[in-house]
Parts: C-alpha cells; sequence; structure tokens
C-alpha cells in the first residue's frame, strides 16, 4: 500500500447498478425453461399437531396438475437437511423435507404440489385437505426449559438442544473484590431478516448426463453444492449450483433449506425443471429468523469504572429445528461478549432450547450485535452507577493501541485496533461537546433529549479453517484472456455487496489496466469452482486476497515470458503499470496485450513454459479481522407519545484500508437501517400457541426512507494484520455498532425520569407506559 | 400471493356498474383502487367471483364546486385530491389527510371512495368526512340517496350502503384553514392507531371532530365538540375538550397498540390538531 | 384473546339458560350459521359461513355445552375450521337474575391460527367481540318476541 494507486481507495460508483436500477437483471424468478413447473408448498396452519392424515385425491384431479407429493412420499427417498455446526451435546430432532406424522411450527411444509403454473398449484393446493389434531404448544423460550413444559419433539424428551459454555480468568475473585456488581436482564427480540427478493430456486435435473443445476436465491452456492448431494443422491462433480441476482440475504440466504431439496428431488423425479418461489408470507414464517437471545447478566467493577468481569446466562431460542449455523450463532456471542474492553475475567453459559416456531440462525450481525448490544449497555449501566461519564468509563477499559494483537478473555486474539482514536474522531466530527450542551438546554426546556455511543469490536473476515466447519479459506481465478481483457472469477459469491465493483478495482491495480477490461464472475459453480461464499463480512479481505495471489502467479509467469521475448533474464525485469521491461530501458517495454497473445498463440514460448496467463488461489487467513468503530447518536423522545426521533446519527467506522469508500458508505448506511428497525419498531410476535401474528408487510415493519436520519459518517483506518490489503470488512459493522448506541441515546433521553433500562424493541407504548410508571413513582 | 381465478368487468358507465352489481349480487366485489381488496384477494381470504372495476367510468373521478359544496367523485383518488388546488383552497383538510395515506404508490391508486365503502376502522379518510359533515351520495337499482356522514360508518368494515348500492360522490362544505389532521400511524401498515381530524367553523364558534382508528369504526367526539362550543379556543378549553376524545370508547387492542394507549393517543392526537387548527385560524 | 361483554334480557334467567342451550335458537343466533346437527347430548356439528369485509369463508365445527349449572352458568365450547384458518375457543356465560331480566356476563377466551392469525392480528380482536355482540343482541331480540 506504498505507492499510490488507480483505483484501490476511490470511490467509484458501482458497476453492478445500471442493471438492477434498470430493472434488467436476472433473479431467480426471472428464470424460465423450456418444460418448467411450478411448485407450491402446503404448510402447517398449526404449531404443533398430529397429522392423522392427507388427502390428496382431489389436488391431484385438478387438471394441470403433475403430481402431488407428501412426507410419506419423498421423505424415505430425499435426505435430513444437515445442521453444519453441531454442538457436543447436541439433541436434534430429524429434520426431513416435508413432515411425517407430527408438525413443529406454523409454516412446516406439510406437501407440495407440481402443476403447469402457479395458479394451478395454489388451487390444487386448497384441495388438499389435511386432518390435524393440536397438541399442547411452547412458544416461549423461558417456559419451556420449565418442567411441566410441553416438549417441543417429545421423542427428545426435553427442551434443550445443547448447552455450551465459555469461560476465562478468576471469575469468582473478580466478584468477591469488586466494588460493585450491577444485574441486568435483557431480551433480544426474534427478528424477521425480510430480505426484499423472498427465496426461491429452479431445479433442472438431465436425464442426459445425470446433471442437476439449481438456481436459488442463495449467498452460499458452494456450501449447498457440499451439502445437497448428500440430500438428493447426485454427486457434486454433477451438481451446479447457481446464484443468479439476489435480492438480500442479511444471512436468511445463508442457508439450505428443504424446498432446495424438494425441487431437486422433484425435478429427478419427474424428468422436468421445477420452479419454487417463496410468497412473503412463507418468508415470514419459513425462512429463518434472528436473535433471540434472553440473558441475565452479571458485571463486577470498582469505583473508578474500571471492569472486572462479566457473567451470563443466556437462552437461545432455536426454534423447532437447528438450521445450517443455529448452534453457531450464540457462541459468536460469547466469544465477542467483552467488548473492545481489558477486563479478563468472563462466563458464559447458553441453553440453545427448542420452541414450536421458525428457526433462528444467521441475521445481519449474528450473534455479534446480542454481544454489542449486552457490553455497550453495560458500559451505560455502569456509568449511571457511579455517576461518570460514559465516555470516561469507556476510556479507562480500552486497551492502548500498543497492545495490540490483544488477547481478549475469551480467548480471541484482536488483531489490531485503536479505539480511542476512533472515539476521539466520532466526538470531533459529531461536535460532542455542542450535542452535550444541547442536551442540557433541551432538558431545562423539559424535553426528553438523550446521547448514546457505542464503541464497538466485532469479528470479521470469517475465518481461519480451524474455527470453520468447512473451510474458512476463499478462492479466487485471475485469466488474462487473449485479447487482454481480464476475467476474474470468485468463490465469494457476492450478492449485493459491490464486490464486482472492488474486486475489478483491485485487480486493475495490480495488473495496471483499465478497470473497464476487468470482468467479475461471480455466483456460478460452474465458473467458481470452489468458494466458501459472503457471510460474516469475508469477501473483501478474503475473497480479494485470493485474487492479488492469482495476479501474483500472473505477473510471475508473465516476467518470464517478457524475459524470453525481450531476450533477457526474468531477475532483470520490472513490471510498473501494466509495462514488463528490463531495468533501465522503460521504453521498450511489452504490454498485456502482446503478452496475451504470444501465451496464447504459443510459438514463441520460453522452454517448459505452459501456453495460457491464467492461475487460481486458495487464501488461508492467520487470524479473523475486528474492525471496530464509533457510533453516537442524540434522540428526542415525545413525552405524551413515547415517539423516539433521532436528531443526530454520528458513525466513525474502521474497517481497515478501503478499497471503495463509496461501498463500505451503503454498507454501513444500510446496517444502520437495520439497527434502526431493531431498536425502534421490528419484533416477531408469536402468540402463546405458536401463531406468528406478523406475517406480513402489514404487521412487520421494516425501517423506510423516511426513518433514516442523515448520517454523518467518517472513518479511521487501522490496517488488519490478517490479510496483505489490511482489510478488515464492513458489511455487518452498521447493525452491530449501531443497535447500541441508538439505544443508550434513547435510556439516557429518559435517564432523568430514573428509568434505566428498557428492553428492545423500543416501541412508543413502552415508553409511554415508562413515563406513566415513572410519573407515578 | 397468488389469487384464485375470478372474472372481470369494466363497465363504462355508473349505471353499467349498479346493474352488473344487482346482477351478480354477493359474488361479486367493487374494485375501486383496490389497494385492500388485491392483497386479500392474493391471500385467497377473499375470493370473489366477479371483480367488477370502476376505474374507466369517467364521471366518478372529478374534484368541482357545485352548489357552493364541494364534490368529490368516489374515484377520485389520494393523489388527486392531495394536489387539488380547488381543494386546497376551499376544503385545505383533505389536502392535509391525502398525504399521510400509505405511500405514493397506495396514493396514486387508491380512491377515497375504495377507502370510505371498505370503512377500515384505521383508514384516515372518515376522520375527515366525520369532522367536515360531509354528505355521501350511494345510489343502487332502487335509485339514489343521500347518506349523512355521522350515520355512515355502522360498524367494523360496515357501512350504511345496502348490499346492492354503490357509492358515487362525497359532498363537502366549503371551510376556512382553520382545519388540521395529526395521526400516530402503525409502523408498518400506515394505517391509523389514532388520528384526530379537526374542523374549526369560527363562524359558529364550533369546532368538528373525526377520530380514526381508535374504536371498531371512525366516529365523532362529541364530547370534545361540546366541550368547546362557544368557547374561545384557548389552550386550557383545547385541553379540557380533548380529555375527552375517547371517553366512553371501546377500543381496539392488537400488537401494536392496547386499548388504553389508543385511548390516549386519541387525546394527545385530538389536543394537537385543535391547537394546530386554531394557531390556523388566528393566521 | 379474550372477549368479555354484558348484556341485558328481557326474561328470567330460567328462560334464558334453556334458550342458550336449544340447538335449534342456537342456530338462529350463531352468526353466520347455516346448519347444526346434534352428535351428542349437549354436543353439535356446526356449519358456518362468516364474512368480515371482503374475507368470506366457510367453516365447519363443533360446539359443545359443558359445566351446565342451572340457571346460572354454563360453558360453551366451540372449535372450527376452515380456509382462512382455524378458532377455538371456550365461553363462560353467566346469568343473573335484574328484578324480571337477566344480565348475561360472558368471558371468551379464544384461539385463533393459520392464515387469518397471520395476517388478521390487526383486526381480529374486534371481528371477534363484532361476532359476540350479534350473537347476543339477535339472542335477545329472538328470545323477548
Amino acid at each position: 500500500m506504498t505507492t499510490p494507486k488507480r483505483y484501490f481507495g476511490k470511490p467509484i460508483k458501482r458497476v453492478e447498478d445500471p442493471r438492477l436500477i434498470k430493472g434488467i437483471a436476472t433473479y431467480v424468478d426471472d428464470i424460465k425453461l423450456a418444460g418448467m413447473l411450478h411448485a407450491t408448498v402446503l404448510r402447517s396452519p398449526y404449531a404443533h399437531a398430529k397429522v392423522l392424515g392427507i388427502k390428496t385425491d382431489a389436488a391431484k384431479a385438478l387438471a394441470g396438475v403433475a403430481g402431488v407429493f407428501t412426507g410419506a412420499d419423498v421423505n424415505a427417498k430425499c435426505g435430513l437437511l444437515p445442521c453444519a455446526s453441531p454442538m457436543p451435546d447436541q439433541k436434534a430432532p430429524k429434520h426431513t423435507v416435508l413432515a411425517g406424522d407430527r408438525v413443529y411450527y406454523a409454516g412446516h411444509p406439510v406437501a407440495i404440489v407440481v402443476a403447469t403454473n402457479r395458479y394451478i398449484a395454489q388451487d390444487a393446493l386448497d384441495l388438499i385437505e389435511v386432518d390435524y389434531d393440536a397438541l399442547p404448544v411452547v412458544s416461549n423460550p423461558e417456559k419451556a426449559i420449565e418442567a411441566d413444559s410441553p416438549l417441543t419433539h417429545p421423542e427428545l424428551g426435553s427442551n434443550v438442544s445443547f448447552t455450551w459454555s465459555l469461560a476465562n480468568g478468576n471469575l469468582e475473585e473478580a466478584f468477591q473484590k469488586a466494588d460493585r456488581v450491577i444485574k441486568q436482564r435483557m431480551v433480544h427480540q426474534r427478528l424477521i431478516p425480510m430480505a426484499i427478493e423472498p427465496r426461491g430456486c429452479v431445479a433442472q435435473f438431465s436425464q442426459a448426463d445425470g446433471t442437476l443445476t439449481l438456481w436459488t436465491s442463495t449467498q452460499i452456492p458452494h456450501l449447498v453444492r457440499t451439502l445437497l448431494p448428500g440430500m438428493v443422491g447426485v454427486p457434486e462433480n454433477k451438481m451446479r449450483i447457481v446464484a443468479p441476482e439476489v435480492g438480500g440475504g442479511f444471512g436468511s440466504k445463508l442457508n439450505l433449506y428443504v424446498e432446495e431439496a424438494l425441487c431437486s428431488h422433484l425435478s429427478m423425479r419427474l424428468g422436468v425443471p421445477i420452479k419454487w418461489i417463496e410468497s412473503r408470507r412463507e418468508n415470514a414464517m419459513a425462512t429463518i429468523h434472528g436473535r433471540d437471545q434472553i440473558g441475565d447478566y452479571e458485571v463486577a467493577f470498582q469505583k473508578d469504572g474500571t471492569v472486572l468481569a462479566i457473567k451470563s446466562r443466556t437462552i437461545a431460542d432455536v426454534g423447532a429445528y437447528l438450521q445450517l449455523l443455529t448452534p453457531a450463532i450464540p457462541t459468536l456471542t460469547g466469544l465477542m461478549l467483552t467488548g473492545c474492553y481489558k477486563f479478563k475475567a468472563m462466563r458464559m453459559d447458553v441453553t440453545g432450547v427448542y420452541t414450536h416456531k421458525m428457526s433462528t440462525d444467521a441475521y445481519r450481525g449474528a450473534g455479534r450485535p446480542e454481544a454489542t448490544f449486552v457490553i455497550e449497555r453495560v458500559m451505560d449501566l455502569i456509568a449511571a452507577d457511579l455517576g461518570m461519564d460514559p465516555v470516561k468509563v469507556r476510556l479507562r477499559n480500552f486497551p492502548k493501541r500498543s497492545e495490540f494483537p490483544f488477547d481478549t478473555a475469551t480467548g480471541l486474539t484482536y488483531d489490531s485496533g485503536n479505539y480511542q482514536g476512533a472515539l476521539r474522531k466520532a466526538q470531533q466530527v459529531g461536535g460532542w461537546d455542542a450535542l452535550v450542551k444541547q442536551r442540557e438546554q433541551a432538558r431545562q426546556a423539559g424535553k426528553l433529549f438523550g446521547i448514546g455511543l457505542s464503541t464497538y469490536v466485532e469479528i470479521c473476515a470469517l475465518g481461519p479453517s480451524k474455527i470453520m466447519a468447512a473451510g474458512g479459506w476463499e478462492w479466487g481465478c485471475v485469466r488474462i484472456e487473449m485479447s487482454a481483457k481480464v476475467t476474474v472469477i470468485t468463490g465469494a459469491t457476492p450478492h449485493g455487496q459491490g464486490q464486482e465493483t472492488s474486486f475489478a478495482q483491485i485487480v486493475a491495480d495490480e495488473l495496471g489496466v483499465p478497470m473497464e477490461d476487468v470482468v467479475v464472475l461471480r455466483g456460478d459453480t460452474a465458473s467458481a469452482h470452489y468458494g466458501r461464499d459472503t457471510y460474516g463480512s469475508r469477501a473483501t479481505a478474503l475473497g480479494g486476497t485470493a485474487l492479488i495471489m492469482c495476479v501474483q502467479k500472473i505477473v510471475a509467469k508473465a516476467t518470464k515470458l517478457a524475459a524470453h521475448l525481450l531476450k533477457s533474464k526474468p531477475a532483470n525485469i520490472v513490471f510498473r503499470d501494466g509495462k514488463f521491461f528490463v531495468k533501465g530501458k522503460p521504453k521498450n517495454s511489452l504490454g498485456w496485450r502482446v503478452l496475451a497473445q504470444e501465451a496464447y498463440v504459443a510459438k514463441n514460448l520460453p522452454r517448459d513454459f505452459e501456453p495460457g496467463l491464467e492461475a487460481s488461489s486458495f487464501f488461508e487467513p492467520k487470524n479473523c479481522t475486528f474492525p471496530f468503530g464509533t457510533h453516537i447518536v442524540a434522540v428526542e423522545v415525545d413525552r405524551d407519545t413515547g415517539e423516539v426521533e433521532v436528531v443526530k446519527y454520528v458513525a466513525v467506522d474502521d474497517c481497515g484500508h478501503q478499497v471503495n469508500p463509496l461501498l463500505i458508505e451503503g454498507q454501513v448506511q444500510g446496517g444502520i437501517a437495520h439497527s434502526l428497525g431493531q431498536v425502534l419498531f421490528e419484533r416477531a410476535v408469536y402468540d402463546e400457541n405458536g401463531q406468528l401474528l406478523t406475517g406480513e408487510f402489514m404487521d412487520y415493519p421494516l425501517a423506510r426512507a423516511k426513518d433514516i436520519p442523515r448520517y454523518i459518517m467518517d472513518s479511521t483506518i487501522t490496517p488488519s494484520p490478517s490479510n496483505p490489503m489490511g482489510i478488515k470488512g464492513c458489511g455487518e459493522a452498521g447493525t452491530i455498532g449501531a443497535t447500541p448506541a441508538i439505544a443508550n441515546a434513547v435510556c439516557d433521553a429518559l435517564s432523568p425520569l430514573g428509568i434505566k433500562h428498557l428492553d428492545l424493541p423500543l416501541l412508543p407504548e413502552k415508553i409511554w407506559r415508562a413515563i406513566s410508571e415513572a410519573k407515578v413513582k | 400471493m397468488i389469487p384464485s381465478a375470478f372474472e372481470y368487468l369494466r363497465p363504462q358507465t355508473f349505471d353499467d356498474a349498479i346493474n352488473l352489481f344487482a346482477q351478480h349480487g354477493e359474488n361479486a366485489k367493487i374494485l375501486a383502487g383496490g389497494h385492500s381488496l388485491i392483497p386479500t384477494m392474493k391471500l385467497r381470504l377473499a375470493q370473489p367471483k366477479v371483480l367488477i372495476d370502476l376505474g374507466r367510468i369517467a364521471d366518478l373521478n372529478y374534484i368541482r364546486e357545485q352548489d357552493g359544496k364541494i364534490a368529490v367523485g368516489a374515484m377520485a383518488t389520494h393523489h388527486q385530491i392531495e394536489t387539488s388546488e380547488l381543494l386546497r383552497e376551499k376544503c385545505p383538510l383533505l389536502c392535509e389527510v391525502a398525504p399521510q395515506i400509505g405511500d405514493v404508490q397506495v396514493r396514486n391508486r387508491g380512491t377515497i371512495g375504495g377507502s370510505l365503502a371498505h370503512a377500515d376502522p384505521a383508514a384516515d379518510w372518515p376522520a375527515a368526512i366525520l369532522a367536515l359533515d360531509a354528505e355521501l351520495e350511494v345510489a343502487g337499482p332502487d335509485g339514489a340517496r343521500v347518506i349523512q356522514a355521522k350515520k355512515f360508518f355502522v360498524d367494523l368494515f360496515q357501512t350504511a350502503l345496502k348490499p346492492n348500492e354503490l357509492l358515487r360522490e362525497i359532498r363537502l362544505p366549503a371551510t376556512s384553514k382553520a382545519v388540521a389532521y395529526v395521526k400516530f400511524a402503525q409502523r408498518a401498515s400506515g394505517f391509523a392507531i389514532a388520528g384526530a381530524a379537526v374542523v374549526i367553523r369560527p363562524e359558529s364558534k364550533a369546532v368538528g371532530i373525526g377520530i380514526t382508528g381508535v374504536a371498531a369504526k371512525a366516529y365523532r367526539a362529541t364530547a370534545s365538540e361540546k366541550k368547546l362550543e362557544g368557547q374561545p379556543l384557548a389552550s386550557e378549553n383545547i385541553a379540557a375538550a380533548a380529555d375527552k376524545a375517547s371517553n366512553r370508547v371501546e377500543a381496539l387492542n392488537d400488537i401494536h397498540a392496547s386499548a388504553d394507549f389508543r385511548k390516549h393517543l386519541a387525546r394527545v392526537n385530538t389536543k394537537r390538531a385543535l391547537e394546530l387548527a386554531a394557531a390556523r385560524a388566528e393566521r | 384473546m379474550n372477549i368479555q361483554g354484558t348484556c341485558t334480557i328481557a326474561a328470567p334467567p330460567q328462560r334464558v339458560f334453556e334458550a342458550l342451550i336449544d340447538p335449534h335458537i342456537l342456530q338462529q343466533v350463531i352468526p353466520g350459521c347455516e346448519k347444526m346437527e346434534k352428535t351428542g347430548e349437549d354436543e353439535y356439528n356446526a356449519h358456518l359461513k362468516l364474512g368480515i369485509a371482503s374475507v368470506k369463508g366457510s367453516y365447519t365445527g363443533k360446539v359443545k355445552v359443558t359445566d351446565k349449572q342451572p340457571p346460572h352458568k354454563f360453558t360453551l365450547q366451540m372449535e372450527g375450521k376452515g380456509g382462512p384458518g382455524f378458532v377455538k375457543g371456550t365461553c363462560l356465560i353467566e346469568l343473573k337474575a335484574q328484578s324480571s331480566n337477566t344480565q348475561l356476563v360472558y368471558t371468551a377466551t379464544v384461539q385463533v391460527g393459520g392464515l387469518i392469525a397471520a395476517v388478521g392480528s390487526r383486526v381480529i380482536e374486534a371481528a371477534g367481540k363484532k361476532l359476540a355482540q350479534e350473537f347476543f343482541s339477535k339472542f335477545s331480540k329472538l328470545i323477548e318476541t
């Protein structure tokens, strides 16, 4: 990073955008194949019931229906849905593709209809008669672990799915010698990811050659290709997975779903391509949910604000089944529970609990927002307890810049950091002193005005393979075509994050070619042979590095060719700005056009020189990265209605070196929007009978344009030593950093009334009630 | 999200629409924008066999002055109302309500008549129509009649329309600028949890107050209105009147707001709307 | 979901009690009831056609009268399913003499599931109340004549 680059670091507009804005991009539902049939899934209205019988005759008899399939028809022929992150003591039910003789959540697939179009398929669905016998339901995870609770899966004998603990340091001593101890329960409500494009897939089995192609709206075509063969019996080398344009994932498409296996299986069975497109209602009830942890937290600290230890007992509601990464989510919470602070003792005990609800799994931030929320709320609670400035409490507990790499109490090694720097910058650009004055004046005028901050750290660029279930590397391929155009293939499967732009920037710089000459391919396992896809803010740091490794190989090879053509030795060749020349003779240089021609025409090559200019690479990182930053928020609460208005939003993020600041700004803005939703209005509501009451956009609110405040955004740059470009990642930073900052601001606004803590979401009615109760006191 | 099959009819005149509606009876639903009906059909909660689209009836879509009143055709869209110069001048309350309905797409398609006839307990128009003492002209096979706004809303999704009648026109009095609509919206749907529409009639020293979102049907806050009758619009009078805005109302209760909160918000928004309208009266 | 209400009926409790467990009368006052068949002592199958706004559906269900304490109280157990979803509920009905009239108090606990629960939460309680009111107002009219 010593010489200035032509593209790296520049705010270049996304090359993806024109096709998206014009509406000419290809999503799964745009794929239309000859002879394609349409599938629709019948789902249980009951959260728990015996299936006494299913009558499909009338549905089968409807003109245009190719088949109606129930669990009895497919479960024996289609494998179980796997969980890729099992826990040692885990008890898990068999996750069949369709329900067997019981249903375990409202939305549980019971039957699938295949017909010539969606209208007929839906008509047929209405003709299926299922005889259910309702059984007792448990939808509250705290009740689920009580002795007399109904069981989610009676055959397991308990609702406890798994337990997991992480502990380090001398906890007892810390709590004993602490000046003060605070206890606080916090509820991390259940959220519905609600990607704008619901899920969907098209499966096409070729009876000619036994290959299966699956177009699916997924973040992880490569992981699907690893896992699906075991379910449908097509070998990996005859399976091609394509993730076309994906209209939002946020973790909800970081999964393998039964519909993908069902459509694949039925395409093989019926010999025709089959399309299934999820409805919004299905998306709400049968695509994974996020969060849903309830924790009791206890923190020990000294009068000067020094934190000694934190411990927590957490219940994680996993829903009815373990999806791909369900058990891993609360473990990420545990690993990040100490935040960006120095204290050395912690303990977290997690109990994963089954309930009759949709599974939880990774949703933007995946376990880290819970951790950050806890530790950042705790910092404010400590400040309130001691009457200290929340900024000072944080400063007292930060590791110094010189202490990095920093070993945390949870066993991680934070790569690099400058927490004081980010905090200072946020205070500076946000006008902290003026904001504090504004609060004073507002309070004097009788207004409920609050300032909140969060100084967060997260774990990204997941990750070294040793900590991952099936490889934490990333793969890439770069090819200089004969015409000297450059084809880049990434295994990282970006799906909206903008790497078609940033990877082109990286490769164009390294090769010294115009960005316009570089095309980035993604999302198709036929071209991107290997990959570990996009999640955990990993694509740029890992996928980008794999591409740099490719370029290095190509340049080394091209250097040999140039030496041969210039009648010199490779050691004497200089490569600069896309030109190869003999040291000291830059005027007599060879560019990629000539070298590519020679490499492929292959008539004048050095001895033992393989034709072509192509290289592929796997990058295996040594460590994760740990982006960090400070968000500052000011809010005003309407005393009469409980509504929260965000008056000021300041985000200073440090994600290491920045390939494209515009992309980073977009990622952080989107992340904050998700946080605004989580803090102020989003929640999945299940009633005590396991009915999802927020199953549509009529009842589940997402943040809209008018809800988004003007952001003041800035950054600090602390390169990561974990990868050669020094990149940390930023896909989830907004969601992780913003949630506690907004909540802290609201709690600060309410603090003059004696209100210490409110759980999310901070709905107007909840705030109004808290204010009313405070008045009574 | 796929509706069941239906027959689609598109009458060209209002009389044709009445005839078709009479002919198909309860098998038919009227399409007047469709922003409540179509979602219900896509979920197959509604499966009408016949859809009668009023969208092409030219003489149902107008906003004009007529016999000293403002006449709004049932098929006038929210957007047309929002941007009507005539209404801004003569009946500004409607221009204040319209932009608070749904979003741009909804306002471009949804119609005032469709909304009123649907009688959603949380729709915005009913509050305004009540506060303004509007008249609604309806017509069926047996001819036309006029229903006063306060008699139009009967119960949850239930109006004084007979099963074979259609709403044709909404007639509004001209008002001063001393009007206001203050709404607390449900986050997801945008429907009112409590919306208060206020019309101050300086000439008669009276106010009209319509409340929506709070009860099973929109209502006139008559206790509040009486409290202000003949009184100056001083802040203590306004507060005392607003305090009665949800007296004796059986309020709705759902996951978005409890009955208590709705009643509270009805008081708050009535006060705010009265203050706003009073301030506009002074200008 | 809980629905509570009271109404006054111009008839003595004994008469009200008998009428309320009489299937011929129930059939006339249960909103949308098209048919009721006796399946056992105080047990009936019912076919309902209900509509609120454009949401119309057919339901089949069971009605059962239990815990009879004439003429003071009894419990009505109901269960129904149809295209839009399912409903399950119990309704305690208590009767008190009030001069020559009866004061009736009903307390119902209702479980709603399926599509109507998922997309109708905004109006479902109001709809339940409306149906209950319809039931008792029809009933009073019927018994008072």
